[in-house]
């Protein structure tokens, strides 16, 4: 199978800082006076505007130095809706409804775009987007296998992009337990647990009528063909059978969903965020497994283990000199750091390598509980060693006619 | 439990609850380790596959393949290739399966291949990587149609081996495939992931003169950013 190419990643110096290419913006932009002049505005489009799209579509409709000129949903009706709200924020009818991201992708006046589709379109976006040379804001979870993440990063750096996911809760909602492990309070940090599940599982619903609205077909996309069911492709929060985010084929459920937040969480509490484990350990107490991700540096993130708490640090509790707490860049949240690194360049605090580097753990947790074993990861070779059939379910085959 | 869930793929028709097959993933994980065991497991799922069960019950065993296939079950899937309906998770086994016989069913498929599939054909050829022969992808490189060329120059990068490059060096793009967006941004990209690769090796003169050539064929800003932060790191 395929090599990776982090090694060249680890020598462009992109992955440090910044990206040394200025935002090339056009001055195509409409304005009024108390905004910034066009040509100091990122011109923006959205992909993928039902329920999390919707709430990125208005964080960066609402921010002075976005103008939002396109519009994309397979749903017609999310699409328009999208339309109508743009337009009347600017009180003009400008912005383009697209049925096809790859429009949105292909139009010059386009600086960035932000992404909210099912998880099974993320990589697929991204390195396209990157492609045509747009900064990408990126719902999590960001990818849907191991072997897309790689991939992601790659195509990333190579076009020197800004590639931002999109957790807003690993900055706000961990705080206390990221406040004392930077500050050395905590003292040496040797493990952290999170819960989270479940996994996703297959998906065998019956069919039903493609609502007339909808464009099937460039919903399923990349994935395998399955006839249209409403509980498929709902957008809902549920893991437990009623949503995309339920089934293997779009999603990791609730491990890689919420996982995201608390894999994130964690990594950024016991800063780990560059590294990836290079083991998955399989673990059982009184009947019940669960998964330590084992990391070079000694950090252990454990998943699910029995008895203990939801983001409980491993301590020595010897207090140690603290470090600062890294931060959003400019202003407005996870939204606002991403604009402002669409400017200055910089490494977003959701950077695509720590998003993927996040996503590597639950990815490798449900290899091992798939497999019942444990397993040892070489994050350099993105590979597994000794388990040519574990190495097999890093990728997915795309269905034609969509490659990366 | 596994006769069970073979029996069940008969009538494993859209809407069975997956439980009903669910014995054949058990065993796909219980087998591990025990050669005997895999070989007629996979033996079984090979030959299901060749009867007529419905749609949702062949992609079941396909994603079984997946895991544990060999050249064994490559006949199986091979034969499922042209199949407008089947022939992506076909792929999705073979694309997994490390043996060369995996490589010669899907390179011997794509020739008589209506487009689409012919395009998920040479996608999964460059998804293998290293060790596929890259005629085939030239010839698709070549192809007067775009999408295939583009499929070619993709697949020819995410390989990007030397045979990649002296390829996509000598490639005879159609004068009008050049003047599409799509395959010049393909080509441009395989360029580049050629190159990175190159660099990955310590080839710092061959890579700087890849990008070199990609900063004067790449008309695009993004491919001409990329050529220059190639060329910075190749240095």
């Amino acid at each position: 199978m395929k090599t990776t190419r982090r090694k060249f990643l680890s020598t462009t110096g992109t992955a440090t800082a910044a990206f040394g290419f200025p935002a090339i913006i056009p001055a195509s932009a409409l304005g009024n006076a108390d905004r910034p002049a066009p040509s100091n505005r990122i011109v923006m489009g959205g992909i993928g505007i039902g329920n999390m799209g919707r709430g990125d579509h208005g964080a960066f409709l609402g921010k002075k130095d976005v103008q939002y000129v396109a519009i994309c949903d397979v749903r017609k009706g999310a699409m328009n809706q999208g339309k109508a709200k743009t337009d009347a924020k600017y009180g003009n009818k400008d912005c383009k409804a697209h049925d096809d991201y790859r429009e949105i992708l292909s139009r010059d006046d386009i600086d960035a775009v932000h992404i909210a589709t099912p998880d099974h379109w993320h990589a697929q976006m991204i390195i396209e987007a990157c492609r045509h040379g747009k900064d990408v804001f990126c719902q999590k979870p960001e990818s849907l296998t191991l072997g897309e993440g790689s991939l992601m990063v790659e195509t990333a750096r190579r076009y020197g992009r800004v590639v931002s996911g999109g957790s807003q809760r690993v900055l706000q909602d961990y705080k206390g337990t990221v406040i004392r492990c930077w500050n050395g309070s905590y003292g040496k940090i040797s493990s952290i647990n999170v819960n989270v599940g479940p996994m996703s599982k297959p998906c065998n619903l019956p069919p039903e009528n493609v609502p007339g609205d909808m464009n099937w077909e460039m919903w399923l996309g990349p994935a395998p063909w399955a006839p249209y069911n409403g509980k498929r492709c709902s957008g809902s929060f549920s893991t437990s059978g009623n949503s995309w985010r339920s089934y293997i084929d779009y999603s990791g459920g609730g491990m890689t969903d919420w996982g995201a937040h608390h894999f994130g969480g964690a990594t950024f509490a016991v800063d780990v965020r560059d590294l990836q484990p290079n083991e998955a350990v399989l673990g059982e107490i009184d009947g019940k497994k669960f998964v330590s991700l084992k990391y070079p540096n000694g950090i252990e993130i454990t998943h699910n283990k029995p008895g203990v708490g939801q983001m409980h640090v491993g301590r020595d509790n010897v207090e140690r000199a603290g470090k600062e707490v890294p931060k959003y860049a400019g202003s407005g949240g996870i939204s606002g750091d991403f604009i402002d690194c669409v400017k200055t360049r910089n490494k977003p605090f959701r950077d695509i390598e720590y998003a993927i580097n996040t996503m590597a753990v639950p990815h490798l947790a449900t290899i091992a509980y798939k497999l019942n074993r444990s397993l040892k990861w070489d994050a350099g070779k993105q590979a597994f060693i000794g388990d040519a059939e574990a190495d097999r379910l890093r990728h997915r085959a795309r269905r034609e006619p969509w490659q990366i | 439990m596994l006769d069970q869930a073979l029996e069940s793929l008969k009538t494993y028709e859209w809407g069975v609850d997956p439980k009903a097959v669910q014995a054949i993933q058990d065993t796909v994980v219980a087998t591990h380790g025990d050669a005997a065991a895999r070989k007629s497991l996979e033996g079984q799922l090979a030959a299901a596959l060749g009867t007529d069960i419905p749609r949702a019950a062949k992609d079941t065993l396909c994603r079984a393949l997946k895991t544990i296939g060999t050249a064994h079950s490559v006949p199986a899937l091979a034969k499922l290739l042209h199949d407008e309906q089947l022939s992506h998770m076909a792929r999705h086994a073979l694309e997994a399966n490390d043996s060369p016989e995996a490589v010669k069913a899907l390179i011997g498929a794509i020739d008589q291949a209506p487009k689409k599939i012919k395009i998920g054909i040479i996608s999964s050829l460059g998804a293998r990587g290293e060790g596929v022969p890259v005629a085939p992808l030239a010839k698709a490189l070549s192809d007067k149609d775009a999408d295939i060329s583009t499929a070619g120059a993709l697949a020819l990068g995410a390989i990007g081996s030397a045979d990649a490059v002296k390829t996509l060096r000598s490639a005879k793009v159609t004068d009008a495939n050049w003047a599409n967006p799509s395959v010049k941004i393909a080509v441009c990209d395989a360029m580049l992931q050629c190159a990175e690769n190159m660099l990955a090796h310590g080839k710092k003169a061959d890579a700087k003169a890849i990008y070199g050539m990609v900063l004067k064929i790449g008309t695009t800003k993004a491919a001409k950013i990329a050529a220059e932060l190639g060329l910075k790191a190749s240095a």
